[in-house]
């Protein structure tokens, strides 16, 4: 485990708590966003691999032999299409968000439970 | 028609006039006997001769509908009909009647179909002192017909058969092959079903006296009424005949049977109905429900055992 | 050949092209909309058709790349199946949503596509990121869905719904990124083959993934969200919900399945029992119809998941058809008939299920509604019932006998909430009318064919089906369809099938089947005529009636178990829609069906334990069962409850009293008698068996002798006429269970005896009860009275009856009781005989009673000018009089076949002289009897007859009567709580002691229900939590540590 993907666990527990305890909804969508950001930490850290570079093929590679120089690609593609679709959940959140708030003007968790049993 | 079956028939009508007669007489000498014990003079026994040739006699009559006619006829038809199903006298002929038809459920079962003839044609005549007796008359009976068939059922593991005429053919010999010695819990089980049958006091509920009057037959009158209680008397005998048969040895000859008819009867109506008052329906269904009851599940339990 | 990516290619276009053709015309784009979803419906449907034809399955690569450099999908014949079903299912919701899409916005139908799209790709990729996309896809474009529906209920749940899927996300994530960390690939195949499970956190990781899916497929308790859901949504986008998405996600996890370690299959099926059995004992308490619905949904997928975790661990793995029928039989089932019961929700806009009655003004949406609860709770002729009966097989033949009582148990909890729903949807008391459209009409239709012709192409596929016992069902959707016909003419039509079905199959038949034959067939055509006086057109009443009817004949030739138990399936269900056609039978069907699905699982569970010891479904093979203790006690409880035998009698007197007048004679006369002849099958199969050390005919004797005593007793006590028959009928079926359990030629004869004249007297007493009721608006007895001069046919009839059911004779009763305490006392039992007789007494109470109250004593006022009811009536009662009249002459007409019969199995132990019947302990001459009786009756008759003339007829009141005179009928006739003292003397006997046990129970359960519920707080937040510690316990319970 490097210190990334620590780091990037430490972020996942703190979003979650954030979302189990935070009675906001704003708060919890933000938990949430946290938990996205730890998550795509630990996907990048799978993929690093010490003293290589990006998998990015441009001029400053040219020539290089890209399997040796490289880190990892596939997490790195990976953690794009996490983070796009990370952004259109929170996005959708926050929609929702808005729309509970016009009918209740509240943004407190406990105000949505008349679905119930 | 062959003529073996025409001789039954002839031997039928025979035994059946004469027990009719000695049952007619033996009511008349009861209502003397109980008078007496009750310190009255008491009618003349040939009373019920009397009676009932008045009764036919009477010039109207009334129906309240074809139930209502037809309710003494089904219960005569019954009595007639359970004398005429046992074997009345040992080894006579004459005596054995149709006992060929069945064993002793059919007598049992046959009991009930004037019951509920009469119960009918009680139930049409729209009185409600009818209904009510009947009522009770049923609930009674449910009740006494528990030790009764425990009895039964008990002597029939006892002689293992049904067959009324083996049952008193096991009991010949001497005086103690009666089932009232070789299985006595059974017979006191069967005989205090009888008083509930007999209807006597304490088990008079049906008919109650001085409470509705007269019970079931309350609107019968002139022949329907002498049907009634031509019906009494042989109903009565067959009964006393069945029991004779089952618990007393039976009978061998008519004299035999006159003599232990009369003394069960005596015992039943006036050692017992004149010193005991009234029950209550409830009462008496709980009453046969217990000991008697008891007393013939042992009788069957001791005797499976054996 | 189509490549299936041109599914993606298709729709993922059409998405982007919608919103500009809605610029140009909006009915261009929805003509595209429905153009794309035709398209691909016609690839995933020739894919179909091409692999089933043996062609190569599709593997496709992206970017010309081999796995695991690429994404790949793959589209074999499952894929095909799924693919069909979901893209059937958005085809026919997209036309149902029809409306609704044009409401809102083309936006709708864009993200519409794209959720079919993504469902699409679910199924087919076998890459673990690419899956997630897919994952992700669905999701999104269903919050947005969801959220379209611009209403406070659907946005809660839409919220809760974006938590949960983003913890779901987040590990699903997780999981992938490790596997492809330990494994170097995300491709499933390769995954599975690099050992990526041999490394503890490979094990972790995996777990992550598939937990993370399961949770997709709302286990208990990890569902709060899921129910909101279903219940807020629009019915349409509920229907995807619960049909596709649930089936893409349930694939997923049937994919991942090679990738698990064995040990996470018994969890799996632990969490699929679990949340089968719980998701319906809260459904149990629920009102709203579409939340009820979501309960349905979840236990439903528990069932299935439990089932394919349980599959998957069989040691000797079945053939492949058994499997295809399981799992396709009830995955199919649970698409298509809950995508149809949520579109039905949409259709009927009725929340609360009591409401539901609306849909009885449209008997079309009726049958669709319950032609769907029927698929749902498993019954014949759907698929489900397949399913379910090859899965307790398998499970019984693979000792998993827990898990046959734990699906039986939970299937249990299903129908009873079901059914009330149904019940309450068939009690039309609203003149409200359901708005239809044809849009949404037709996909619901359709649904419903699809269910019931698969069903029917289950014969084919389970072993010891056979067609021809659902022929029956058949000849019911014809008679449905000649509705228009005049019912005299449909009447017709049934009685002729019945004695065309009789012609053919009664000679087929041996001994004790044969005469069975007689009571079921020639007994029902009897009965068909009372139906004749029907006169207002009814619909349904024919076909339920010859579908049940037929398979009571099917009943007598069944070869194997399954056709035993279809055949008996089909008379449940069509007797509880019977029953539940009376006025006030709403009640008493719920509790009769609620017993009779209980009694026929637990037939189902003897069976399957037979399955297990012989390896054959054939009924023949259960004679070569060794210890067969066990299988008799579950077959013989399960015919004992249909026969109402005391403990579980408590469904009969509702059901016989609340049922229609014509139909309760079927059910005394002559479907009682199927629980006997289930008794009498299974003691000609498996003799005498012991449990235990216990002789199990010793109980079995008890019982019926209990029976009759109760039953006699509790029919005295009646004020209610049908009830009190009800209770009568009761008793006489302890007799008959009390002399079959003598097993013996005397016992068995009686039982067979006792059985024709029961349906003899009991067939005239409730025609004649059915033909009253036609004339007298009450069944209180004591509000009748004095009828023998308005109806004297009836009279007569009803006396001969009861003087025949009371055993007195001359009448064949007295044979039947005659009988019975020969064999009685033949075999030794001295103190049933005495509770028989005993019991036999108190009979007599009950039969006066009705004779009296009704017929006898004083008319009243208003029932003066009450006539004789309709001839159709009166004539099947004379048939059963003459029928009952023969047999009194000449027993013999009845008692020699059936001892010819029963000596098939025993050596006869009653010889005959002439007219007598001789037993080894008695004889009885009928015919003797008879003549004898009739003798001393005419003699006095004679005599009153000769002074007739004496008579005079005197008038209603012209009575004896002490102080006043009686002037209302009311007063005088004595009938109301007619034996108050026997009520005092043994009343505490007939309190409704049982009654109140199975209450108490019943209560228990809804409370137990009641409380679990109270899991589902509203709270998202908690939900969330809920998935959480789920996770752990799983973590746990699986160990990987």
């Amino acid at each position: 485990m490097t210190v990334i993907s620590i780091l990037g666990f430490i972020l996942i527990i703190i979003g979650l708590w954030g979302m189990l305890t935070q009675k906001n909804i704003i708060k919890m969508i933000i938990g949430f966003s946290i938990i996205d950001t730890g998550l795509h930490l630990v996907i990048v850290s799978i993929g690093f691999i010490k003293g290589r570079t990006a998998p990015i093929i441009s001029k400053a590679v040219e020539g290089l032999d890209t399997g040796k120089n490289f880190i990892d690609p596939v997490p790195s593609a990976l953690v794009l299409t996490a983070i796009v679709i990370g952004l259109a959940i929170t996005a959708l959140m926050l929609v929702y968000a808005v729309k509970l708030f016009r009918f209740k003007r509240s943004l407190q968790i406990e105000d949505f439970e008349e679905l119930k049993w | 028609m062959n003529s073996v079956t025409l001789i039954l028939i002839g031997n039928a009508i025979l035994s059946l006039f004469l027990i009719t007669i000695w049952g007619l007489t033996l009511n008349g000498m009861v209502m003397k006997i109980v008078a007496r014990v009750h310190g009255r003079f008491g009618p003349p026994v040939w009373q019920p001769f009397l009676d009932i040739i008045k009764n036919n006699a009477k010039r109207t009559m009334i129906a309240h509908g074809t139930m209502f006619f037809l309710g003494p006829v089904f219960r005569i038809a019954s009595g007639i009909g359970t004398y005429l199903f046992i074997p009345a006298i040992f080894g006579s002929t004459v005596f054995s009647n149709f006992s060929f038809s069945g064993d002793v459920f059919l007598v049992m079962y046959f009991i009930f179909f004037g019951q509920l003839g009469m119960a009918l044609g009680a139930g049409e005549s729209g009185h409600p002192y009818s209904p009510i007796g009947v009522s009770r008359g049923l609930a009674q009976m449910t009740a006494f017909e528990v030790p009764f068939s425990l009895a039964v059922i008990s002597l029939a593991v006892q002689y293992n058969t049904l067959s009324i005429t083996e049952i008193v053919a096991a009991q010949q010999g001497s005086i103690l092959n009666w089932t009232i010695f070789t299985n006595p819990l059974a017979a006191i089980a069967a005989l205090i079903a009888l008083l509930g049958m007999n209807m006597h006091n304490p088990f008079s509920i049906v008919i109650a006296p001085q409470e509705i009057p007269i019970g079931p037959p309350t609107e019968y009158h002139s022949a329907y009424l002498g049907m009634l209680q031509t019906n009494r008397a042989i109903f009565n005998i067959a009964k006393l005949v069945l029991y004779m048969n089952l618990f007393f040895g039976g009978a061998t000859n008519f004299i035999t049977l006159i003599l232990k008819t009369f003394l069960i009867y005596i015992f039943t109506s006036v050692a017992v109905g004149v010193a005991f008052p009234r029950f209550r329906t409830e009462q008496s269904i709980r009453f046969f429900l217990k000991y008697p009851a008891l007393i013939g599940l042992l009788a069957i339990i001791i005797v499976s055992i054996k | 050949m189509v490549n299936p990516i041109y599914i993606f290619i298709t729709s993922l276009g059409a998405a982007f092209l919608l919103n500009l053709f809605q610029k140009i015309n909006r009915k261009i784009a929805d003509l595209i909309f429905f153009l794309t979803l035709a398209v691909i419906n016609y690839i995933s449907l020739f894919w179909f058709y091409q692999l089933l034809q043996g062609y190569e399955a599709a593997k496709i690569y992206t970017a010309g790349f081999l796995p695991p450099y690429s994404i790949n999908l793959y589209l074999g014949i499952e894929e095909a199946v799924f693919l069909v079903l979901i893209n059937l299912l958005g085809f026919f919701s997209a036309v149902y949503l029809y409306k609704k899409f044009r409401e809102i916005s083309i936006k709708a139908m864009i993200l519409y596509l794209v959720l079919i799209m993504g469902l699409n790709g679910l199924v087919m990729t076998r890459d673990l990121f690419n899956l997630f996309v897919f994952l992700e896809i669905t999701s999104i474009t269903t919050y947005a869905l969801i959220s379209l529906e611009d209403n406070k209920y659907s946005l809660t749940a839409g919220f809760k719904f974006i938590i949960a899927g983003g913890l779901v996300s987040t590990l699903f994530l997780i999981g992938t990124i490790y596997l492809y960390r330990l494994g170097g690939s995300l491709n499933l195949d390769f995954l599975v083959n690099s050992g990526v499970l041999n490394t503890k956190a490979g094990i972790l990781a995996t777990f992550l993934l598939v937990f993370a899916l399961l949770i997709e497929l709302k286990p208990f308790p990890a569902n709060g969200w899921a129910l909101d859901v279903y219940q807020s949504v629009h019915p349409g986008i509920a229907a995807i919900i619960a049909s596709a998405s649930s089936a893409a996600i349930f694939f997923v996890i049937y994919k991942f399945i090679p990738l698990m370690p064995s040990s996470f299959l018994p969890l799996l099926a632990g969490i699929g029992g679990v949340t089968f059995v719980f998701s319906n004992l809260m459904g149990l308490k629920q009102t709203d119809a579409r939340r009820l619905l979501g309960y349905s949904s979840i236990a439903q997928m528990g069932l299935l998941l439990a089932a394919l975790a349980l599959i998957m661990q069989f040691d000797n793995l079945q053939s492949l058809s058994s499997i295809i029928v399981i799992i396709g039989g009830l995955f199919i089932n649970h698409f298509l008939a809950k995508a149809g019961l949520f579109w039905l929700a949409g259709i009927v806009q009725k929340r609360n299920i009591r409401s539901w009655k609306i849909i009885a003004n449209n008997p079309p949406l009726l049958l669709v509604f319950g032609g769907f609860i029927l698929a749902l709770i498993g019954l014949p002729p759907f698929p489900g019932f397949w399913a379910k009966w090859e899965l307790v097989m398998q499970l019984s033949a693979n000792n998993m006998m827990v898990w046959v009582w734990i699906i039986l148990a939970g299937s249990l909890l299903e129908a009873v909430y079901l059914f009330r729903w149904f019940g309450y949807a068939v009690k039309n008391t609203e003149v409200e009318e359901i708005r239809t459209e044809a849009a949404q009409y037709l996909p619901v239709l359709i649904f419903l064919l699809g269910l019931l012709y698969l069903g029917m192409e289950g014969t084919h596929l389970v072993s010891g089906a056979d067609s021809i016992y659902v022929l029956p069902v058949l000849l019911g959707v014809i008679l449905y369809v000649l509705n228009w016909l005049p019912n005299k003419l449909k009447g017709s039509l049934c009685l002729l099938a019945v004695i065309y079905f009789s012609y053919r199959l009664l000679p087929a038949l041996q001994d004790i089947y044969q005469l069975f034959g007689v009571v079921f067939l020639i007994g029902s055509a009897v009965l068909l005529i009372t139906t004749f006086a029907r006169k207002d057109i009814f619909k349904g009443f024919y076909p339920l009636l010859i579908i049940m009817i037929l398979s009571l004949g099917n009943l007598l030739q069944a070869k194997t178990s399954l056709q035993f138990f279809l055949s008996w399936e089909f008379i449940t269900i069509t007797s509880y829609l019977l029953i539940l056609r009376g006025k006030f039978s709403l009640k008493a069907a719920l509790i009769y069906i609620t017993f009779s699905l209980a009694g026929a699982y637990l037939i189902l569970a003897g069976m399957g334990l037979a399955f297990r010891d012989t390896g054959v479904v054939s009924l023949a093979g259960l004679a070569s069962i060794v210890n067969s203790g066990y299988i008799y006690v579950l077959l013989g409880l399960g015919f004992l409850i249909k026969i109402g035998i005391v403990g579980f009698h408590v469904w009969l007197p509702g059901a016989y009293t609340e049922a229609e007048d014509d139909f309760t004679p079927f059910l005394s006369a002559v479907l009682s008698k199927m629980g006997i002849f289930g008794l009498i099958m299974l003691a000609i199969l498996l003799g005498e068996p012991v449990l235990k050390g216990i002789q199990l005919n010793y109980i079995l004797g008890w019982l019926g002798v209990l029976t009759a005593f109760f039953g006699a007793l509790l029919a005295a006590f009646q004020e209610d006429i049908k009830k009190l028959l009800a209770y009568s009928s009761l008793g006489q079926l302890g007799y008959i269970v009390l002399a079959l359990a003598i097993h013996s030629h005397l016992g068995w004869v009686t039982s067979i005896y006792l059985t024709f004249t029961h349906l003899l007297f009991k067939g005239i007493l409730f025609v004649a009860v059915a033909g009253l009721l036609s004339r007298v608006k009450t069944r209180k007895m004591y509000e009748m009275g004095g009828l023998i001069n308005n109806m004297p046919l009836t009279f007569i009839s009803v006396l001969i009856a009861i003087i025949a059911l009371s055993g007195v004779p001359p009448l064949s009763g007295f044979g039947g009781k005659w009988l019975l305490y020969s064999s009685l006392l033949e075999k030794g039992w001295y103190l049933q005989a005495g509770l028989a007789f005993f019991a036999s007494t108190i009979a007599f109470l009950y039969c006066y009673r009705i004779l009296h109250s009704v017929f006898l004593g004083q008319p009243k006022t208003a029932l003066r000018d009450v006539k004789e009811p309709s001839v159709w009536y009166i004539v099947p009662q004379y048939l059963f009089l003459f029928g009952i009249m023969a047999i009194s002459m000449y027993p013999n007409l009845i008692l020699k076949p059936v001892m010819s019969a029963v000596s098939t199995y025993f050596a006869s132990s009653i010889y005959w002289e002439d007219y007598t019947v001789i037993s080894s302990l008695g004889y009885w001459n009928g015919n003797a009897v008879m003549m004898v009786t009739m003798g001393v009756f005419m003699i006095p008759l004679l005599w009153l007859l000769f002074r007739i003339k004496a008579v005079t007829k005197v008038k209603q009141f012209n009575i004896v009567y002490a102080a006043e005179r009686p002037d209302r009928p009311e007063t005088t006739h004595y009938a109301h709580n007619f034996f108050a003292h026997y009520q005092k003397a043994l009343g505490f006997l007939a309190r409704p002691k049982v009654t109140e046990f199975w209450g108490n129970i019943a209560e228990v359960i809804h409370s137990v229900g009641a409380l679990f519920r109270q899991l589902y707080t509203g709270n998202g937040q908690t939900y969330a939590i809920h998935i959480l510690i789920f996770l752990l316990i799983s973590y746990f319970i699986l160990g990987v540590k």
